[in-house]
């Protein structure tokens, strides 16, 4: 089925955060990447079909032997979670590297940065 | 007799072998490696010598499942090939320590010249297209490394990536040439060996039937030609060859006069019985014949003894393509005969000019004469191979050129190819007579007086002196009686390369014929035309000074020029340091690429009607989260976007619990406290910056709409092409969760059980990132500021 309202979630989080990417502020720039990150997610998850949120759907069951239900996909969430903490290290990484750009050279404007690259 | 595959295997192999550890015999015997290296080539010599006289194809398994196999095909024409190369290894080998005395960077090029020789023999007998191609390109990656053995001088990388270019170039030609054959040759062979070049000679007919009924006849010919041209320096690809002569003349020597540029001729060779015929008759002869003659007017116009010789080299590939091109039987033999005799004199030529050059220290024609008082040796050496070289009886060139006049004549008596059938025949004789004229030059370097240029020459070492007169005693060998070459191995090399058999005979000519004629014509011109030499040699010089775009090396240098200079100017208008300009061009890239994708594939619009598939509480949460991103991007001060960022990331979580996802809702709380928490430390430390200029903003605003609209049409298209339910591998974990992971939660369970080692890896990545980020806080120094702290 195809999922018209995640697709128009996700155009618009990735429009938005592409915007931010190509600001002159670096902070900013580290924003576009979070937000990117985030629909990506979103994306990842609807791909295994989004379930509503019910005691049967969720991907932990109930006991030992309660034998195999029909759950949302586990794999996605598995793959997601990993994603949701690398982005997390990402984010981080690149918002200390900013931090310390600035110590550096003084600035955070990125046409700057670039000039001094020559 | 049926050859044996453990021989086989090794006599390719071991100079792959030794050339590994290489490094490590140098360390042990310095510069005397090169005659570990001889003994290597005279093991490899004897190995395919045993096999003498056999005839079939032994195979290993390589990739079964491509019907690919390192497949060896054993006969006269490979065996003569590869004992050529392992012969004349040898005495390279032999040579060389002498020659490269003193020089650095020996490890290497003794490496080089063995894996050279390794990958030669193998294309040589290998009959497996792939493997073939394999080998072809080897030999093509050992000669850029040799060429560009002198790696500081500009004229050894220029001329290095030259032959690369044109060489390795040309092979892919030929690897297509290859897919194709490869097409056809799965419906008339088999599918099982639709690669093996040794079954598809066994049925030459079918396959050119077969060819010419897909349509591929001409392709798969031009193609060949083409990979066969550039590595045999044919015209327009000829070029590289001169250049080359920038490596090491025992390389010239080897390489680029006796073996890898003979490749491209022993292909063609190996491919005639199966693509003979009239396209293959007009192609070949007129390449041939074409450089044959443009070659032997630019070695009369050269002015160094090796540039003399390389274009000779090149001239005489002509001869040999040319007499592959005829398609009477006398063609094939031109070809099998001319390569052997070739081989022999023009190696001992090179070596002899590399005698020269060690011995006086210049090598320019000019300058060099009467050598014959200090080099007597030489001299002796030089005039037989020399006189070899020009054809004139009873060296042994004769023969060879002899069934080449013999084979042009003959050209119009099986296909009816009109002016083309007198104009053959004229062409080879034109070239003759500067053949005659540039060997009697190079003779003329060891007669009269000695200039008054250089004062000493020094007495060529033994090491020097044995490996070319012995080329010569063979050279001699076959000139006083051509019938022993002939029964040893010439004869299989023609059985092998021609369509019916027939018994070679050659022998000084008693009474008269056309072939006598021309051949009588040509050595009289050539003596003739030599006390011209000087107005000849100015003459020639003159035209592509007159005219540059006659020469094809300026064709070279202003296309590599013009992809060098775009190259430069792409680079800096994409690469320039500003992090925007990377972001535009590849989103955009990205995009175009994708929704190109799915514009080739048609699958845009999507199949079923589209269903609004997340009820209205996910609905209603994440449209407040696209809100939140609105005011990420609105946000005047670097709190408000920080804050807004956090509510954007807070409504996800939400929309994970909706979505029946609670190990991820967990997850990215953490994350997101954690974040909000760094970027609130950060951004203290940081002065507010406001953004500037409309313009830029609808300019980037559009590349944002643009990719937005490609993320919206890819979620559309591919969670429409989901397949409905369950997919087989969730259910997989789900099923064994309990089983095997003794858990209840299975998303936990894929992570720390089935998928254990994933998981570590991005506990690497979590880790490095903290290392690195406590590394810019903490270890600052050395910096600009690094006194403040």
């Amino acid at each position: 089925m195809t999922a018209l309202v995640l697709a128009l979630i996700v155009g618009a989080l990735f429009a938005l955060g592409t915007f931010l990417l190509l600001r002159r502020d670096l902070i900013r720039v580290v924003w576009g990447l979070a937000i990117i990150s985030q629909a990506a997610n979103v994306y990842l998850l609807a791909m295994g079909g989004i379930a509503a949120g019910t005691f049967d759907s969720v991907p932990v069951l109930a006991g030992h032997d309660a034998g195999a239900p029909e759950t949302a996909d586990p794999v996605v969430q598995a793959l997601v979670l990993t994603a949701i903490v690398i982005g997390f290290g990402m984010t981080a990484f690149a918002l200390v590297l900013s931090y310390r750009v600035y110590e550096e050279h003084d600035t955070l404007d990125v046409s700057e940065l670039g000039d001094h690259e020559g | 007799m049926d050859p044996e595959l453990p021989i086989v295997l090794l006599a390719v192999g071991l100079p792959f072998a030794v050339a590994g550890v290489t490094p490590l015999l140098f360390r042990a015997l310095g510069e005397r490696t090169g005659y570990a290296g001889s003994a290597v080539a005279l093991i490899c010599f004897g190995l395919l010598g045993s096999q003498y006289g056999s005839e079939g194809t032994v195979e290993l398994e390589w990739i079964p499942s491509l019907a690919v196999a390192l497949r060896f095909h054993v006969d006269g024409w490979a065996l003569l090939f590869a004992l050529l190369a392992s012969g004349i290894g040898t005495l390279i080998f032999l040579y060389s320590p002498a020659y490269m005395h003193d020089e650095s960077g020996l490890a290497r090029f003794y490496a080089a010249l063995l894996a050279f020789m390794g990958s030669i023999i193998g294309v040589a007998l290998a009959a497996d297209l792939i493997a073939i191609f394999l080998f072809w390109e080897l030999t093509s990656l050992c000669s850029f490394v040799l060429i560009g053995h002198y790696t500081e001088e500009d004229e050894s990388q220029y001329a290095a990536r030259m032959a690369m270019l044109v060489t390795v170039g040309g092979g892919l030609f030929l690897l297509v040439g290859f897919l194709l054959l490869s097409l056809v040759a799965g419906n008339v062979v088999g599918p099982a060996s639709a690669f093996d070049l040794a079954a598809m000679l066994e049925q030459p007919d079918q396959m050119q039937t077969a060819l010419r009924e897909r349509g591929l006849f001409v392709p798969v010919l031009g193609l060949v030609a083409v990979g066969a041209g550039a590595k045999s320096a044919q015209v327009p690809l000829h070029f590289w060859l001169p250049n080359a002569m920038a490596a090491p003349t025992p390389v010239s020597a080897f390489l680029h006069s006796a073996t890898m540029v003979k490749v491209g001729v022993y292909f063609v060779g190996r491919m005639r019985p199966m693509l003979v015929s009239l396209e293959w008759l007009v192609l070949f002869a007129t390449i041939g014949l074409v450089t044959m003659t443009v070659c032997a007017l630019l070695a009369v116009a050269a002015t160094d003894i090796k540039e003399l010789l390389a274009y000779s080299t090149a001239s005489h590939l002509g001869l040999m393509i040319a007499g592959f091109g005829f398609t009477t039987v006398l063609g094939a033999e031109t070809g099998v005969f001319h390569l052997l005799n070739h081989a022999l004199f023009k190696a001992a030529l090179f070596l002899v000019a590399g005698i020269v050059a060690h011995e006086t220290g210049t090598r320019r024609i000019a300058d060099l004469g009467g050598l014959r008082h200090d080099l007597p040796i030489t001299a002796v050496i030089t005039a037989v191979v020399a006189l070899s070289m020009a054809g004139i009886p009873p060296f042994s060139g004769f023969y060879s050129k002899e069934l080449l006049f013999e084979a042009a004549l003959e050209a119009s008596h099986v296909y009816d190819i009109g002016v083309l059938g007198w104009l053959y025949p004229a062409v080879a004789v034109f070239a003759s007579v500067f053949t005659v004229v540039y060997s009697l030059r190079f003779l003329a370097l060891f007669v009269g007086d000695r200039p008054a240029g250089y004062s000493h020459v020094h007495r060529p070492s033994l090491t020097l002196l044995v490996p070319p007169a012995l080329l010569a005693l063979l050279t001699a060998v076959i000139s006083v009686n051509p019938e022993l070459a002939v029964r040893a191995i010439v004869q299989s090399g023609v059985d092998a390369t021609a369509v019916d058999t027939h018994e070679l005979h050659v022998g000084i000519p008693t009474s008269y014929s056309p072939a006598v004629g021309m051949s009588a014509v040509a050595i009289a011109g050539g003596v003739l035309a030599y006390p011209v030499y000087g107005t000849l040699h100015d003459g020639i010089r003159a035209i592509p000074r007159l005219a540059p775009p006659v020469s094809a090396n300026w064709w070279y240098d202003a296309v590599v020029g013009t992809l060098t200079g775009s190259g430069r100017w792409l680079a800096t208008r994409v690469h320039n340091g500003l992090l925007r300009t990377y972001a535009t061009w590849t989103l955009a890239t990205t995009c175009a690429l994708t929704l190109a994708g799915f514009a080739a594939t048609s699958t845009v619009v999507p199949t079923e009607l589209i269903g609004l598939d997340a009820d209205a509480a996910i609905a209603l949460v994440l449209a407040v989260a696209v809100v939140a991103g609105l005011a990420v991007v609105l946000a005047s001060t670097h709190v408000a976007g920080v804050l807004t960022l956090s509510i954007l990331g807070f409504m996800i979580a939400i929309f994970y619990i909706l979505a029946s996802a609670p190990d991820l809702a967990l997850t990215q709380l953490v994350v997101e406290t954690l974040v909000l928490v760094i970027f609130l430390l950060v951004i203290e430390e940081i002065p507010e910056y406001y953004e500037v200029g409309l313009g830029k903003v609808a300019r980037d605003g559009v590349l944002s709409l643009a990719v937005g609209a490609t993320a919206f049409v890819t979620v559309l298209v591919t969670t429409d092409a989901r397949p409905e339910g369950t997919t087989e591998i969730a259910r997989y974990y789900t099923e064994r969760a309990v089983p095997e992971g003794g858990g209840t939660n299975v998303v936990n369970v894929i992570l720390v059980d089935f998928r254990g080692f994933d998981t570590l890896g991005e506990l690497v990545v979590v880790a490095l990132a903290a290392i690195s980020i406590l590394t810019l806080i903490i270890m600052r120094s050395g910096g600009a500021g690094g006194d403040e702290e």
